[in-house]
């Protein structure tokens, strides 16, 4: 009988970690959850969103870096969407068992992964580099590169997921298949796709490496994609490595914002996915 | 084709005329289609060709200057142009080896919970919840590691570990202070963090596909919860598994903002877990705007090659197992 | 309905067994014995409860939040649906055959040393001599010794079913169910299986779902025919199938639906 008590204790401790390590888990997600809030609430006034990143010992706000990253990132995605929306349906539809979609699928998957300060040396090596300085195309080309892999991924799989039936009965009344494609198959995938684009805004909103030597960063407002622009996160960067308070608040409310941003970004996808598979 | 016969001659020519022109259009159309997305896919390969193409051209003059001993020096000193990568691929891979050390089994446990244990309404919120750990950004969690992490290590932790393993011989070296707060362990612990939701994620997906008959079969011989995941449901899901581990070992390699903040950035290897180190990440992003010099640039390229090499080849292995475990769970 | 007898020890006694998936009533007060070293078969159309009423007998319905059962079921007197029943001794002293043979992501020797090892700890003489016994028992044995530390999932369907037979048996359980264990198997391998279990019957209590009506002449003694959720009638297998008391009984046997 002890070997039977020695099993069920054993079986209790165990279960009992798991208890304890999801506890764990989730506790960490509440700290840094509660910090943002904390630290980066005080600042979010309307000053925040009018005034320019400011030298250290006065006020101003965060509009520059706002809206130098809602460029990048916007015209990051616009760079990287189609691109990935093609390739995921070359893999899904014209290729899907050949050799090359296999290829393609598994480089795609490590550059879903790989660093993305390597990919900034990489922008860096073709466009700064030539262009002799940092530039706000650039490192929209950045976010670009990194938004292609996450949408190839969830194109690829949402267009697998479409009936082939459909596809079919769409060929039999004669329409090409470009057409069938186009006009019946992506209506069909819509909110998958939509929600990988979305998925794909949330993952570079808060990327910072990539920036860090392309669009660098701007005391100034610009709009101007040939030179250096500004972005939350390197904002946040400069700001919270620095000795001044004052930078330093402006730091975590920029650090709310994005964070704000993603988890809205996350709730609309789930959202949509949610409904699609509702029907 | 009976229609077409059945009107008058010239009209039907006409209309034959014009289908002929849609099927052309149509099929041009196709071919234009096909190759565009041809050549999106090829572009995904061209991309990563490109990276490592240009990474190596960058680091051709670091490489000629010091060749393969660059790995194994710990000098420093752009001012005399002496440059050695072993601070910075030492940090990169004791801070990973120390998150995935916590990262695993803590991830593993919230994979079992999720998957056996919880009840059945908690298991979408906080199947989220864990999601949205891997959702921060990861500059959030170095500004939340260097302002509320490492002052709380450094004042209620550090203090008591360094006097506790004071006397005993291994653990004082591996321990010593001086308490900074920041350091090797505070990386390590901060990557454990945000890399625990991909081993809970993969793991979950993995575990759904041991067949429910099989798990029954152990719990009909009386095993216990434990017995049975141990027993049947990791063996069954060990290939996947370590994909997921494998996974979330390439994250933790390439993790850059997390951990510049944190590590301390200081270009030596020194024995003690909470002395300040450095990363190949960390010391690219602190460096490359302020680097003076063709050389010191291409020595911080060349640390980024070497970085992409080892995480290309981690999340490779990653790849393989997870399409190895996939064909299994389908077969 | 009726055809129990008082003078044959009852292994099991269901009285009053109700089941329940979520809302709906799966299972209508159930009542039935199972007599002690006699092979007892469970026929009846797809849906009517069979499989499910198998599974309360070990509680394996226990796993899934939204099943649960209600009424007595008697093991050696004593009622196994209390919630303070000990699960697993429940599991050590009724075991189970599934459709689908189900070993372990383990060598040969280890699936039925890992059943052994759970509840006794023997030495390494011994749990050998355990699990050649099982193996003879489950007439794989022959088969088998050279290649006791190969993976049992390299086995033929057959032989990894009577690999579940001999792992089931070699814990010493008092009961058996078996769930139609023969339904993914060819039939050199059924008659095989089939064999054991007319063997097994001297040291066990069994209970056999089947779908197939010849198969369950052939096994039991016993024969329970039920439709819908209902026991229809319980009796003597030789006399179900040959004289059966209900119409509906008479007419499944027949063939007249199925």
């Amino acid at each position: 009988m002890s070997l039977y008590t020695a099993r069920r204790r054993k079986n209790a401790i165990w279960i009992g970690l798991c208890y304890a390590a999801t506890a764990f888990g989730l506790s960490w997600l509440l700290f840094i959850l509660l910090a943002l809030l904390f630290q980066g609430i005080p600042g979010l006034m309307l000053d925040t969103f009018t005034q320019m990143t400011p030298p250290p010992g006065s006020a101003g706000g965060l509009l520059n870096a706002i809206v130098g990253s809602l460029i990048v990132t916007v015209l990051g995605v616009l760079i990287g969407t189609p691109l990935g929306l093609l390739a995921g349906t070359y893999m899904a539809e014209y290729g899907r068992h050949s050799r090359l979609s296999t290829v393609v699928r598994f480089i795609n998957d490590i550059l879903l992964s790989a660093p993305s300060i390597v990919i900034g040396l990489f922008v860096y090596q073709i466009l700064v580099a030539r262009m002799g300085h940092f530039s706000g195309i650039a490192g929209a080309l950045a976010l670009a590169i990194i938004v292609v892999p996450i949408v190839v991924r969830t194109t690829e799989d949402m267009l697998l997921l479409v009936p082939t039936t459909l596809a079919e009965a769409a060929s039999a009344l004669g329409l090409p298949r470009a057409l069938v494609i186009t006009k019946v198959i992506y209506k069909a995938a819509r909110a998958g796709l939509i929600t990988g684009v979305l998925l794909a805004i949330a993952r570079v909103s808060g990327e910072t490496a990539p920036l860090l030597f392309t669009a660098l960063n701007n005391q100034f407002f610009s709009t101007n994609l040939n030179a250096p622009m500004a972005s939350l996160p390197v904002v946040i960067f400069q700001f919270a490595l620095s000795p001044y308070k004052d930078w330093q608040g402006l730091a975590w409310t920029g650090a709310l914002l994005i964070t704000m941003t993603v988890l809205a970004l996350s709730i609309a996808a789930r959202v949509l996915s949610a409904r699609k598979t509702d029907k | 084709m009976a229609n077409i016969t059945a009107e008058g001659g010239a009209f039907a020519l006409e209309r034959a005329g014009q289908q002929a022109k849609v099927l052309r259009f149509f099929k041009l159309g196709d071919q234009a289609f096909h190759g565009l997305t041809l050549a999106a896919a090829v572009a995904i390969l061209v991309m990563l060709g490109g990276v490592m193409v240009s990474l190596l051209i960058g680091s051709l003059p670091a490489i000629r200057a010091f060749g393969l001993g660059f790995l194994f020096t710990q000098a420093w000193n752009p001012v005399t142009e002496r440059f050695g990568a072993m601070a910075p691929v030492y940090g990169t891979l004791i801070t990973s080896f120390i998150a995935m050390l916590i990262a695993v089994p803590v991830g593993l446990g919230i994979a079992v919970f999720l998957s056996e244990l919880c009840p059945e309404r908690l298991r979408r919120p906080i199947g989220i919840a864990v999601e949205l750990l891997a959702g921060i950004p990861s500059i959030i969690y170095g500004l939340w590691g260097l302002f509320i992490l490492a002052p709380f290590l450094q004042q209620y932790v550090q203090p008591y570990v360094i006097s506790a393993f004071g006397p005993i011989p291994i653990l004082s070296t591996l321990f010593a202070g001086p308490p900074f707060g920041i350091g090797m362990l505070t990386a390590g612990f901060i990557l454990a963090i945000m890399v625990l939701p991909f081993v809970t994620s993969i793991s979950r997906d993995v575990f759904s596909t041991v067949p429910p008959v099989l798990k029954e079969a152990a719990y009909g011989i009386g095993c216990t919860t434990w017995e049975v995941i141990t027993k049947v449901v990791i063996p069954y899901t060990r290939v996947g598994i370590t994909g997921g581990v494998m996974l979330g070992l390439g994250r933790a390699l390439g993790e850059t903002m997390a951990v510049t903040f944190v590590i301390g950035n200081a270009h030596k290897i020194s024995a003690s877990l909470f002395a300040p180190g450095t990363t190949i990440s960390a010391t690219i992003a602190n460096e490359f705007t302020e680097a003076v010099g063709d050389l010191y640039t291409s020595v911080l390229i060349e640390l980024g090659l070497i970085l992409f090499i080892i995480t290309f080849i981690v999340l490779a292995i990653a790849r393989f197992m997870l399409m190895q475990a996939e064909g299994n769970g389908k077969a | 309905m009726s055809n129990f007898r008082h003078d044959l020890p009852q292994k099991l006694s269901i009285k009053n067994l109700q089941f329940f998936y979520g809302e709906s009533l799966a299972l209508k007060s159930i009542n039935m014995p199972l007599y002690s070293h006699k092979v007892t078969a469970l026929i009846g159309p797809s849906g009517c409860g069979k499989s499910t009423l198998l599974r309360v007998l070990n509680r394996m319905y226990d796993l899934y939040p939204k099943q649960r059962a209600e009424g007595e079921v008697l093991l050696d007197g004593k009622n196994i649906l209390e919630p303070t029943q000990d699960l697993n001794l429940l599991r050590a002293r009724v075991g189970m055959v599934f459709q689908k043979p189900t070993p372990f992501p383990m060598s040969i020797f280890d699936n039925i040393a890992f059943g052994i090892k759970l509840y006794e700890k023997l030495h390494k003489h011994e749990l050998e001599h355990r699990v050649e016994t099982a193996l003879k028992g489950a007439a794989l044995w022959n088969e088998v010794k050279d290649k006791l530390h190969t993976s049992g999932l390299a086995l033929s369907g057959g032989q990894q079913q009577r690999l579940c037979i001999a792992r089931t048996v070699a814990i010493h359980p008092e009961v058996i169910l078996f769930d139609e264990p023969c339904s993914a198997l060819d039939p050199i391998s059924t008659a095989k299986v089939e064999e054991l279990i007319d063997e097994l019957k001297e040291s066990y209590t069994i209970a056999i779902v089947t779908h197939n009506m010849q198969q369950a002449a052939r096994v039991s003694e016993y024969t329970a025919f039920m439709y819908l959720g209902e026991l229809i009638e319980f009796g003597l297998t030789s006399h179900i199938f040959t004289t059966p008391d209900q119409k509906q009984t008479q007419n499944y046997i027949t063939g007249r639906f199925g």
